[in-house]
């Protein structure tokens, strides 16, 4: 908690809202660590005897089934606990992936903006183009894999000068990067998942990832940009560059941890945003596929008998507000403690 | 008369409509030259009369006078047969098309080689007849279905999905009305032949509403009548006296199966089928709403057939089936959970209730003999698109209700090879039996039930075996309605059937959640509402 400034933690650690979330993030977690080992009940398991009732509803919260049974007999508590690790996953590893991209993006754009462009490698261009080719013929896995691969070249070329990575057509990179965010920030973020999830033909765990970590990352990228253009001009980022200091060296060591302190504010908001929309993409169908327990597809399958069952219903929802609050309350503190205005 | 579904349709052209909830629709929007009485029984409706020939090849239809279609045109003779026409068109795909396969002339006609149906011919403007080239019991029975019902000269001769259905039943589609994926609209047609009916203004659909919505919104008067109440609303109304009385029992037969395409390995392999028609539970199956649900372990279920133990249907025996595992190639050990079938197997299902609910049961019995199931939850069009097209869908939920009350229904339209089509069968499972079919054949042709019931046994037995479809349940709907509706009796052929009914607001309350229970009361003690 020292992005550049040693007091950020005290504020951080004093900030009431703060102290609230990392208590509500940290039950979450041990939950979803600790329970699936004593929930005692497989959650993807029926148990027809104990399960239901005379009138073939799910059992009540019981002994035997702590939080009752859902529609198809299945613990409830144990499915919750399942629950809560998938969305814990999906929340944590989205948001990575959409911090990296979002990271990467917004610093290279906000460095290059001004310059008269940067040469993106023909080994680029020509991935980018093959993974257009592969997109309209119908295989999205491989034309994502191609983007990626074209990109991570293209980015080594440009920042490492490696010459032959360096061939290529002249591109205004700030220009380029940001109208793309511009371009994804007009579809509804939900929109855009599901539009992404549906190509992707198959719903997983990892391609849920991939989903929302792929369309996550473009509000970070905005933001990043406009931290940069603040950081590049400082005299101890000029002196590395008047030095000779490589530019990946540059972005890496001078402007990353600068940009650090709002990247660690977003990331946080975020987990909680890739949560909801896991829950959401999910409550309509497009999310992980049944039986995987998620708190999403269990309100959707407990909304039909929740007059009978409200537990069907209460336990993944509070689930998803406990834990949405407790990492907004956390992001709220951080954002509190690392902006100086606060000082 | 406001209804609603949580599915969709897809079209409302009777010569391609193959989903029971378009056929709620088509049943108001066109009539027959003959359609289903009160009790089942095939009766005249556009036609005054019918005689059949005393060989049962020849049907000679009187049509009535004054007919018009919704548009105003006059119905002709003329229109009956170019209907028929359209909708046995090689271009038209109708799933339905092997129904009507007895019509003389019919192979030449379907295929390209002759320009018009030589069986069906206008004996003038109100007259037509049709000619078999074999007798068929089942052919007015068919014939009452929505496949040939006339269509309005705007239809032309060929298909063309972009027409608005217009037909000359008791309910017209004005342009507009239809809001894909959401609403349908119908208006009264003022010149329907029977005097004063449809006693309805409208009536309309909404589509793609969960049953929790119809329930709310039938207590707050928005809904006049619902179908598709959740397990838990079903059983509170069932419990409550006062609720009962305003139910029915929809009384058209409906069965579900887990349906497996034979051309899509594993399921190429009989044995691998049987082992799945071994493995299901049924009676899980059935618990899971035991207010609608009979377990089936044949195609015809108990409504037609009287209980027979010694029928070798499909019963479960986790023991037999792995067996059959074993058998294909496949052998399983549920206790190391070693070996099995390799491939996970993908398992279209569609966004509704009971269906998914069942997929997730399907995945859980099937692991026990060492098959993994993938489940893919589309959209409920979708569904249909990739289950009735050629080598796209592995595994499936399927379900049949009856067009018309006769055993040969189960197995024409499902089994027989002749209801395969590449891209719209109805045949979804692409199972070929020729034995089956030459059985189906006799069957169609013979008159005495007696010898009928014993070929239908033989063909479900046989059915059972191959196991195209591992039998899961039947279903009876139960449907709720406003206590100001009046004049609805549950059809024996079509569901929610609304044509006779009508609304007496006037001498109901408003159907508030409360207003309701006070009319029932009333209702339940005698006094008049």
């Amino acid at each position: 908690m020292n992005f550049l400034d040693p007091r950020a933690k005290g504020r951080f650690l004093r900030h009431r809202g703060a102290r609230v979330g990392l208590v509500l993030v940290g039950l979450i977690v041990v939950f979803a660590v600790v329970a699936p080992l004593f929930a005692g009940q497989d959650p993807l398991h029926s148990d027809f005897a104990a399960g239901a009732t005379v009138d073939g509803l799910p059992a009540a919260p019981s002994g035997v089934h702590w939080l009752g049974t859902d529609r198809l007999y299945r613990d409830v508590f144990a499915r919750l606990a399942y629950g809560a690790r998938i969305s814990l996953l999906v929340g944590v590893v989205a948001t990575v992936i959409a911090t990296i991209i979002g990271a990467a993006v917004g610093i290279v754009a906000g460095y290059y903006e001004g310059s008269d462009g940067v040469r993106i490698p023909w080994v680029s261009v020509t991935g980018l183009v093959l993974g257009l080719v592969t997109l309209v013929l119908g295989h999205p896995q491989a034309a994502m894999i191609l983007v990626f691969v074209s990109a991570a070249i293209g980015l080594a070329g440009v920042l490492q000068s490696i010459e032959p990575l360096r061939a290529g057509p002249r591109l205004d990179a700030d220009t380029a990067l940001m109208r793309l965010v511009d371009v994804g920030l007009s579809f509804p973020f939900l929109l855009l998942v599901m539009a992404l999830g549906a190509a992707l033909d198959k719903t997983s765990v990892t391609t849920i990832f991939l989903t929302l970590g792929l369309t996550g990352w473009l509000g970070t990228a905005r933001i990043v940009r406009a931290k940069t253009l603040q950081v590049r001009n400082l005299e101890f980022v000029l002196a590395a560059r008047a030095l000779g200091r490589p530019t990946l060296a540059i972005l890496l060591r001078h402007i990353l941890p600068n940009v650090a302190g709002p990247l660690v504010v977003l990331a946080t908001a975020s987990v909680a945003q890739m949560i909801l929309a896991e829950s959401a993409l999910s409550y309509l169908g497009a999310g992980i596929a049944p039986p995987t327990p998620t708190w999403g597809h269990m309100l959707y399958e407990g909304q039909d008998n929740y007059t009978a069952a409200p537990w069907l219903l209460a336990a993944p929802a509070i689930s998803i507000l406990v834990t949405v609050l407790g990492f907004n309350l956390v992001g709220e503190g951080l954002r509190d403690a690392l902006d100086p205005r606060a000082q | 008369m406001r209804l609603a579904s949580f599915a969709d349709i897809r079209t409302l052209d009777p010569a391609v409509t193959s989903d029971a909830l378009a056929a709620e629709a088509l049943e108001l929007m066109f009539a027959g030259l003959v359609d289903f009485d009160a009790q089942g029984k095939v009766a005249p409706d556009l036609a005054e009369r019918f005689e059949v020939s005393p060989d049962g090849t020849d049907y000679r239809f009187v049509l009535r006078a004054g007919l018009v279609f919704h548009d105003g045109s006059p119905l002709t003779a003329d229109d009956v047969k170019r209907s028929i026409e359209r909708s046995l068109a090689p271009d038209t795909p109708n799933s339905f098309a092997s129904f009507y396969d007895r019509i003389a002339g019919f192979e030449d006609f379907t295929t390209g080689k002759a320009p018009h149906l030589d069986g069906v011919t206008v004996g003038g403007r109100f007259v037509v007849s049709i000619r078999l080239r074999e007798p068929d019991a089942t052919f007015l029975s068919a014939l009452a279905m929505h496949s040939l019902r006339p269509v309005c000269p705007s239809a032309g001769d060929k298909y063309d999905p972009t027409w608005l259905p217009c037909g000359a039943g008791p309910f017209k589609l004005v342009a507009g009305n239809w809001d894909r994926g959401r609403s349908l609209l119908l208006l009264r047609h003022d010149g329907y032949h029977r005097p004063g009916e449809p006693y309805l203004d409208a009536v309309q659909w909404s589509y793609g509403m969960n049953g929790v919505t119809q329930r709310f919104k039938l207590e707050a008067g928005e809904l006049d009548g619902t179908r598709e109440l959740s397990l838990a609303d079903t059983a509170r109304f069932m419990r409550d006296p006062r609720w009962k009385a305003l139910g029915d029992y929809d009384s058209a037969r409906s069965i579900s199966a887990e349906g497996m395409n034979v051309e899509m390995p594993p399921f190429d392999n009989v044995e691998v089928r049987r082992a799945v028609a071994n493995a299901l539970d049924r009676d899980q199956y059935r618990l899971l709403r035991a207010a609608n649900l009979e377990a089936l372990t044949r195609v015809l279920s108990r409504s037609f057939r009287d209980e027979d133990p010694a029928f070798p249907g499909q019963k479960h025996d986790l023991a037999a089936a792995l067996e059959h595992m074993a058998r294909a190639g496949f052998p399983y050990d549920p206790t190391t959970g070693q070996g099995g079938y390799p491939k996970t197997i993908v398992y279209v299902v569609y966004k509704q209730g009971l269906i998914e609910l069942t997929g997730q049961l399907l995945q859980q019995q099937l692991a026990r003999i060492g098959l993994r199931v993938e489940l893919k939850v589309v959209s409920y069009s979708t569904y249909l698109s990739l289950t009735k097209r050629r080598g796209t869908t592995t595994m499936a939920p399927e379900g049949w209700q009856e067009d018309f009350p006769d055993a040969s229904d189960f197995f024409d339209p499902l089994f027989a090879s002749s209801a395969i089509n590449d891209e719209d069968s109805n045949n979804t499972s692409f199972y070929r039996n020729p034995v089956l079919d030459e059985l189906l054949v006799r069957g169609r042709k013979e008159l005495d039930p007696a010898t009928r019931k014993r070929m239908y046994d033989e063909a479900d037995a046989m059915v059972c075996a191959d196991a195209p479809w591992a039998l899961t349940y039947a279903y009876r709907s139960w449907t709720l309605h406003q206590p100001y509706v009046r004049g609805f009796v549950p059809h024996p052929v079509w569901s929610e059937y609304v044509a006779k009914s009508w609304l007496d607001r006037a001498a109901t309350a408003v159907a508030s959640r409360s207003g309701v229970l006070r009319d029932v009361r009333y209702a339940a003690g005698g006094a008049p509402p």
